[in-house]
């Protein structure tokens, strides 16, 4: 299974990778996320909770955090396991400010709420895994579409989140949506 | 691991009250036509599997000029209601007979593309989703409820326990295409619905299937034609920008390239089919 896709996310990339490192953060922002929790410096450990049709499960999830270069770049090996299968695999993934780029409403400097920023990152991945047990019998096209699902509901949350923690001067108004473009 | 326990709740508070004692790991079933499959072969291994058949949600009724399916309604039922004739269509594409008669209207909804034709139908009739659990009940849009591949926003200790279609206005066409005429899975679904005040356009809905990661709206041709009078320019433009604007796969069915071109082709054969109905049941 392969995913690869890209992201603008409103905030700055220290942000944007702190909060990627924060076991609150990644608990309110990953979807079914139940639990999470730090076991190890770069390492985490949670349990997600999918209710797919046909499929009642919850996986229990290993992530670690490997060749960090904090805020460009981080690669994450990790592990979902459940009752139908294992996926293990790698992702990396790279941030750059993007500061010129016009803004959803065409004006510079424009949060997706059409608030002003400071900064914006463009987050983009590509991920690997290979899936084991029964899970492997589907079809990958399932697989890979609802990973992309997955990270472009978790992302969007990571927006709202990002948004709203920097939103002391104005509240953020309205739901914002990044851009996404899966490869 | 195989399914040790299996509860057959007898009323919608059981069903509810089990959910909730039990969590996501137990499975809900309604027709059984897309989980079975899956546990026969091994892919789903629930310990503990919820049936539906007896919560007594399987009735359609009439509700202020438009319909309220209860959410364990089989596509045969569906299909045999005379109230929205765009629905019984959409249920007599879907599937065989067999199928039919154990799939349900709710089931549908959760069906993975190139499935979920009757979710085309529903989503271009503006229907609204009841999802009831443990902490009570809401309604939301059938656009906000499936809102990915395999994801919908119900929550995981709630159920679906209906779907309304208000009355709303307008003519109908429902298109499906795939690679044989009857029990065949979708190259494109396509349903439209057109109000209109004289000749104008005052409302339309284009929503495909299996050309995304759920049924979906297709926002700009719908935009193209409100004012318009449905001439042959702007029906052309609307399948254009409904072609552009899916979101087409590949699988063993169709090549997403192949489906984008067929939405092209299909939107308009939908469009054109529409006027020349509206022409006839004018003359
Ligand atoms: C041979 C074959 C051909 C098919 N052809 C078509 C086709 O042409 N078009 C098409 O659209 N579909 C098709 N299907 C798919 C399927 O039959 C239909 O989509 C049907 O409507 C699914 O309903 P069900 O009640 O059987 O779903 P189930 O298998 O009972 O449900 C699937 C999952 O959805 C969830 N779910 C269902 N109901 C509820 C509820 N009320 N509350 C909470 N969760 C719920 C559960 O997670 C459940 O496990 C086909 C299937 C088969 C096997």
């Amino acid at each position: 299974m392969k995913v690869a896709g890209h992201h603008v996310l409103d905030a700055g990339p220290r942000e944007v990778f702190d909060a990627a490192c924060d076991p609150a953060t990644l608990l309110a922002v990953i979807p079914g996320c139940e639990a999470i929790e730090q076991v190890a410096p770069h390492e985490y450990q949670g349990s997600l909770v999918l209710r797919l049709p046909g499929v009642g499960a919850t996986f229990r999830t290993f992530v670690r955090l490997v060749d960090a270069d904090p805020p460009h770049a981080a690669g994450m090996e990790g592990r979902v396991e459940g009752p139908m299968g294992t996926i293990a695999g790698r992702a990396d993934f790279g941030l750059t400010e993007v500061d010129d780029e016009p803004a959803h409403d065409g004006r510079p400097g424009a949060g997706s709420d059409g608030r002003s920023i400071a900064s914006r990152t463009l987050l983009e991945y590509r991920g690997e895994a290979v899936i084991q047990g029964p899970l492997a019998r589907l079809d990958s096209r399932f697989a890979e579409s609802l990973a992309n699902t997955l990270i472009a509901q978790g992302l969007q949350a990571l927006n709202s989140h990002l948004i709203e923690a920097s939103s002391t001067v104005a509240p953020a108004s309205g739901r914002p949506s990044p851009r996404e473009a899966p490869e | 691991m195989t399914v040790v326990e299996y509860f057959l709740p007898r009323s919608l508070a059981q069903a509810v009250d089990l959910l909730s004692r039990h969590g996501p790991d137990l499975l809900v079933i309604a027709g059984g036509t897309v989980a079975m499959p899956l546990i026969n072969d091994g892919i789903s291994l629930p310990r503990q599997v919820m049936g539906l058949r007896f919560v007594g949600l399987d009735e359609i009724e009439p509700s202020d000029g438009g319909l309220r399916i209860g959410a364990t309604t089989t596509l045969t039922s569906l299909l045999r209601q005379r109230h929205v004739p765009m629905l019984a269509e959409a249920a007599r594409r879907t599937a065989s007979w067999s199928i039919r008669n154990m799939g349900t209207v709710g089931g549908n909804l959760f069906t993975p593309p190139p499935g979920g034709d009757v979710a085309v139908a529903l989503l271009a009739l503006d229907a609204e989703v009841t999802l009831e659990g443990s902490r009570g009940r809401r309604t939301l849009a059938l656009s906000e409820f499936q809102t990915g591949f395999m994801t919908t926003a119900l929550e995981p200790q709630e159920l679906l326990t209906g779907i309304g279609v208000p009355a709303v206005a307008g003519e109908t066409t429902y298109v499906k295409f795939g690679r044989k005429e009857a029990n065949t899975p979708s190259v494109v679904t396509v349903a439209v619905r057109v109000a209109r005040d004289g000749e104008v356009v005052t409302d339309a809905r284009v929503a495909l299937g299996a050309v995304g990661p759920h049924a979906l709206r297709a926002r700009k041709a719908e935009a193209v034609l409100v004012g318009s009078s449905l001439e042959p320019g702007a029906i052309d433009e609307a399948a254009e920008a409904a072609a552009e604007e899916c979101e087409p796969f590949d699988d063993g069915i169709a090549s997403a390239w192949y489906r984008r071109a067929m939405v092209r082709l299909f939107v308009r054969r939908a469009l054109e089919e529409l006027v020349q109905h509206v022409a006839l049941e004018g003359r």
